[in-house]
C-alpha cells in the first residue's frame, strides 16, 4: 500500500559545497512573535504533566525566582514562526532548515544548552544562529545524508544572554530501494 | 489530583545517590499536544505517512517533548528551586506515539564553583524499546537548607 502526504517539507536545496560556503555566517537575529506567556507554558507543562509549582503558582515563583518562568524545554517556541500571518511571509528561523543539501528530510540528533537566566512572563526573545559545522555525506540506519550543526544564541528583550544552544540534526533521503 | 514537591539541598546530595524513576504513557493525543504545545508543527511529529517516507514506524515526540520530560524528572527529584545550568542529550532513536517512557538517572558529581552549588546527573530516558535518550544534566541547588 502506497502512502503520501499532502507536499514535502520545504527545505533549501543544493550541494554539499553550496552548503560549506554557509558554515560560520550567522543569520539574521529573530525577534519572536509570542511574549513568554503564561498560557503556552500552561499548555507545555500538561503536555509534559510537570506541576513545578514555578510554572503553576504564583505565590511560589515570586518568592523563589521574582515571578513565574518559562520551562526551559520552551526555549525553542517562543521564536516558532506562525502558520499563516497577514503580512509576513513564514519562514523558518532554523537556519539548519534553510542550508542547501540534497536530503528531503531531517531528523535531529543531538542538543546541548547552557542556560544563563530565566525566561519571565512577557519577555520577548530573540535569536541568532549560525552553521558551524557540516559533515561529509554519511549512511546511517535511517537514509543517506549530512549532519549539520548549529549554535543558536538567546536573548531577551534587555539582551541579556538566556541560552546558548548547539544543536546537530542529519539531513538525509531514503535510498529508493529502502523507501 | 496534586503530588507532593520535595526540596533537596545540594549538601544532601551524594555522587552515586538513584533520581526518582518517573513513566509516562505516550498516547497519540499527547503526540498531538506536543506539536501544537511547542508550535512545531514538523510533520513527523502529526503525519503518519510522513514519518514512514523519513524511515519512522510512526509520528514521534520532538525534541522540546524530551527535553520537557528530561527537565521534569531533575527537578521531580530535586525540587522546583533548581536551576537547569546545562542539559546535553542524544536522541539515539524516536519515540513513538503508543510508547511508555520511563526516566531514570544518577547522581555523578557534587561541587562548586564560583558560588555555585552544582550536581551533576545523568538521566536515561527509555521505553519498551530500550534507551532511547541519554542526557547530562548540570543542576544548580541551594546550598543547604535554610530556618
Amino acid at each position: 500500500m502506497s502512502e503520501t502526504f499532502n507536499e514535502p517539507f520545504p527545505l533549501a536545496y543544493g550541494t554539499y559545497e553550496d552548503a560549506v560556503k554557509l558554515l560560520n555566517k550567522p543569520g539574521e537575529k529573530v525577534v519572536s512573535e509570542f511574549s513568554v506567556n503564561w498560557e503556552m507554558i500552561k499548555i507545555y507543562c500538561s503536555m509534559v504533566e510537570d506541576g513545578n509549582p514555578s510554572y503553576w503558582d504564583e505565590e511560589y515563583a515570586n518568592k523563589q525566582w521574582g515571578g513565574i518562568v518559562a520551562p526551559s524545554g520552551l526555549l525553542l517556541t517562543w521564536p516558532m514562526s506562525l502558520q499563516w500571518h497577514p503580512q509576513k511571509e513564514r519562514k523558518h528561523y532554523f537556519i539548519a532548515m534553510t542550508i542547501p543539501l540534497p536530503g528531503d528530510t531531517i531528523i535531529n540528533v543531538a542538543t546541548n544548552t547552557e542556560f544563563h537566566r530565566h525566561l519571565y512572563l512577557g519577555d520577548r526573545v530573540s535569536v541568532v544562529d549560525e552553521l558551524i559545522d557540516v559533515s561529509e555525506e554519511k549512511k546511517t540506519r535511517l537514509g543517506v545524508g549530512h549532519f549539520l550543526t548549529t549554535k543558536a544564541q538567546f536573548f531577551n528583550q534587555r539582551d541579556q544572554l538566556i541560552a546558548v544552544q548547539t544543536n546537530s540534526l542529519f539531513r538525509y533521503y531514503v535510498p529508493e530501494e529502502e523507501s | 489530583m496534586s503530588r507532593e514537591i520535595t526540596f533537596k539541598y545540594w549538601n544532601e546530595i551524594s555522587e552515586g545517590d538513584a533520581v526518582t524513576t518517573i513513566t509516562m504513557d505516550v498516547p497519540f493525543e499527547r503526540v498531538i499536544l506536543d506539536a501544537a504545545a511547542t508550535q512545531d508543527y514538523f510533520p513527523g511529529h502529526h503525519n503518519p505517512a510522513y514519518a514512514r517516507h523519513q524511515g519512522q514506524k510512526e509520528i514521534y515526540l520532538n525534541t522540546m517533548a524530551i527535553e520537557g520530560f528530561i527537565d521534569r524528572v531533575a527537578t521531580d527529584w530535586a525540587g522546583p528551586h533548581t536551576f537547569i545550568r546545562k542539559r546535553q542529550m542524544q536522541m539515539r532513536s524516536s519515540i513513538y506515539a503508543g510508547d511508555m517512557l520511563q526516566g531514570e538517572g544518577k547522581v555523578e558529581k557534587c561541587y562548586e564553583n564560583d558560588g555555585q552549588y552544582l550536581v551533576d546527573v545523568t538521566i536515561n530516558i527509555s521505553t519498551e524499546s530500550g534507551l532511547c535518550v541519554p542526557a547530562e544534566l548540570t543542576l544548580e541547588l541551594p546550598a543547604a537548607k535554610t530556618s
